[in-house]
């Protein structure tokens, strides 16, 4: 039962976010612009290779592939906490009602919606990588596949994680939109989306190692274009796993806190 | 099923409410750093009512009675804040997941739906989160599409549906869990004659006598419960005023029948005068939209104890220059019963 309504879930989403041609060419083609908006900003004002934070500062990066990395994971972060927003037209439209009435496991509902946010990301992901491999000759150097595809799937995870709580929340709160939007300028800043934390102070590190984002960006940087192997990524994986854990069961009780509690305040259907 | 002198035999309950009660707590600031300001509005005041196994029970009102809250609490999308409510015996607060697996909920207007996806899409979507068994799901699709009329148009985008198609995939939607209890609130809301007359019918025939199911109808139009409803319920600013079969509550009315005149030029002078006449016992004026040669008509209701009244009220009507249009002698209808009740 709990897998059939995150398949109908994630089916039900897709459908209605690529009901036609032009969603799927844009939400490829914007991202892109935005990413080498990032890149050309900073390209004058770094060297054109930068060095990693954390426990990996003997690493070296090429600019293009460090922004790169940055845009395309900030891209699916936003994705989720916009992931809420799914619950805010089922409240406009009138089908949280129809949703809510059903007896379907609401982690499950949760889970589909936040999964469908994330497969629409990932679909164009390889896309922009190529293109940003051919035409700006981004340096790939996979030393071990294992460590990037646990880096992938644990940054993946941890994100869809933040996701559900954030669709939780709108069902509790009703101004998703709002808080991801609020959510987004400081996550850029802290993440280390667009330019290395060492060149953040100290005393603000310690925001950064709070936001999951961080540490998925870590790994990927150097997994896919550091070569760096498990042992070198074990700790933000770590992190990131145990991330995860914390979302997940937050997630579970506020989706239950949630609905109890729109129950009895009466705003399960108003908007 | 109910008894021809209109009680409830003693089978146990398809749906009980005791003592219901609902109160809405609203804090609004006058300005941006003023006082909160907390307003409590009782929806539903000490409601007790109870619907028998494959009964067509209309709980009747104006908007904003307490309907819809009524409703909401039964099939678990709001608690209430007093009494309990029962469900197949199941309670709506503590067994809300077992209650959700018998019960299903049609709202009036275009809600509910998905409108991007196809009619059947919708369909089996919601199959799948009522946990149908897969190999029944397209059969039960099909079955519903049929039901309603739909099939040929089943694979088109809901957005590019009328009113009265949403409205019947809607009560497919419903029907889709096969529900032992359905909750109707206000159905016909918003369509137009022929296909809300067609959608009465089908609730009758098919959902209720075909399929045994029974079903909590909520309307403020009268003629719909009259039509449908086995028992009627009429709730008032929260409170339940009066149960029982139609023909049973009209019976408590003092007056004998009605006299419905519409009329223009009405003017309150004609009113206290038609007051005076002695077989009169009330007098109300409803809503009537329309107008002859430019004048607005105005719709009259006079409850009289003697059909010797008929030719006094003409007679009163036409002394103070007023323009009758038409006139129709009947019995007693819900919407009389409604208004005696409240007094409104």
């Amino acid at each position: 039962m709990f897998w059939r309504v995150v398949a109908a879930e994630i089916d039900k989403n897709l459908k209605q976010f690529f009901f036609t041609s032009r969603i799927v060419f844009w939400t490829l083609a914007l991202p892109l612009g935005n990413g080498l908006y990032l890149y050309f900003l900073y390209l004058p004002f770094a060297a054109k290779s930068v060095s990693l934070e954390f426990n990996a500062s003997w690493y070296t990066l090429d600019l293009v592939g460090f922004t790169l990395i940055g845009q395309l994971l900030y891209t699916f972060f936003t994705m989720m906490l916009l992931a809420g927003t799914i619950f805010e037209r089922d409240r406009e439209q009138g089908t949280l009602e129809a949703l809510l009435l059903s007896p379907a496991n609401r982690l499950a509902i949760i889970l589909g919606a936040a999964l469908a946010s994330a497969l629409n990301y990932v679909w164009f992901l390889f896309g922009i990588l190529l293109s940003w491999v051919a035409f700006l000759g981004v340096k790939i150097i996979i030393s071990d596949f294992l460590a990037l595809f646990a880096s992938v799937v644990l940054s993946y995870v941890a994100m869809v994680t933040i996701g559900m709580c954030f669709e939780a929340f709108v069902i509790y709160s009703r101004r998703g939109v709002m808080f991801a939007t609020l959510m987004q300028e400081p996550v850029m800043f802290f993440s280390g989306l667009a330019f290395p934390l060492q060149a953040m102070p100290r005393t603000l590190l310690s925001i950064s190692y709070l936001i999951p984002l961080t540490f998925g960006l870590l790994s990927l940087r150097l997994t896919l274009l550091g070569g760096a192997t498990l042992p070198d990524v074990a700790v933000p994986l770590m992190i990131l796993s145990l991330m995860s854990v914390v979302f997940l069961l937050l997630a579970t009780w506020l989706i239950d806190y949630a609905e109890r509690n729109a129950k009895k305040k009466a705003t399960l259907t108003q908007f | 099923m109910v008894k021809a002198d209109g009680s409830l035999d003693n089978a146990s309950f398809a749906v009980e409410a005791r003592q219901l009660s609902r109160d809405y707590v609203s804090s609004k600031r006058s300005h941006l750093v003023g006082k909160k300001k907390t307003t409590v509005i009782r929806a539903l005041d000490h409601v007790d009512f109870e619907i028998q196994e494959g009964e067509l029970f209309g709980l009747l009102g104006p908007n904003g009675a307490g309907k819809t809250t009524t409703v909401k609490i039964l099939c678990t999308l709001l608690e209430p804040t007093g009494g309990r409510a029962f469900v197949k015996g199941y309670d709506v607060v503590k067994d809300a997941a077992r209650v959700r697996k018998i019960v299903n909920m049609v709202a009036g207007g275009e809600r509910m739906l998905y409108y991007r996806l196809t009619g059947r899409e919708n369909l089996k979507y919601f199959a799948e989160l009522y946990d149908v068994p897969k190999r029944e799901i397209v059969s039960r699709v099909n079955t519903l599409l049929e039901l309603v009329g739909l099939s040929e148009r089943a694979d088109d985008e809901v957005e590019k549906y009328s009113k009265g198609m949403k409205q019947r995939l809607q009560i497919c939607r419903g029907l889709i869990n096969d529900p032992e209890v359905l909750f109707l609130d206000e159905p016909t809301l918003g369509l137009d004659v022929n296909i809300a007359k067609d959608l009465r019918k089908f609730i009758r025939e098919k959902i209720v006598e075909e399929q045994g199911k029974t079903v909590l109808l909520t309307t403020h139009y009268m003629y719909e419960a009259e039509e449908l409803c086995d028992r009627v319920g009429f709730i008032n600013k929260g409170k339940l005023i009066a149960v029982g079969r139609s023909d049973e509550l009209k019976r408590k009315l003092p007056t004998g029948f009605s006299i419905e005149v519409l009329v223009t030029r009405l003017t309150d002078e004609a009113l206290d005068d038609l007051k005076q006449i002695e077989p009169v016992k009330k007098v109300l004026t409803t809503a009537f939209e329309g107008e002859v040669e430019g004048e607005k008509i105005d719709r009259l209701i006079v409850n009289v104890s003697s059909d010797s009244a008929v030719s006094d009220v003409l007679n009163c009507l036409s002394a103070q220059r007023c323009r009758v249009v038409s006139v129709n002698i009947r019995g007693p209808t819900l919407e009389d019963l409604f208004m005696f009740f409240t007094g409104e």
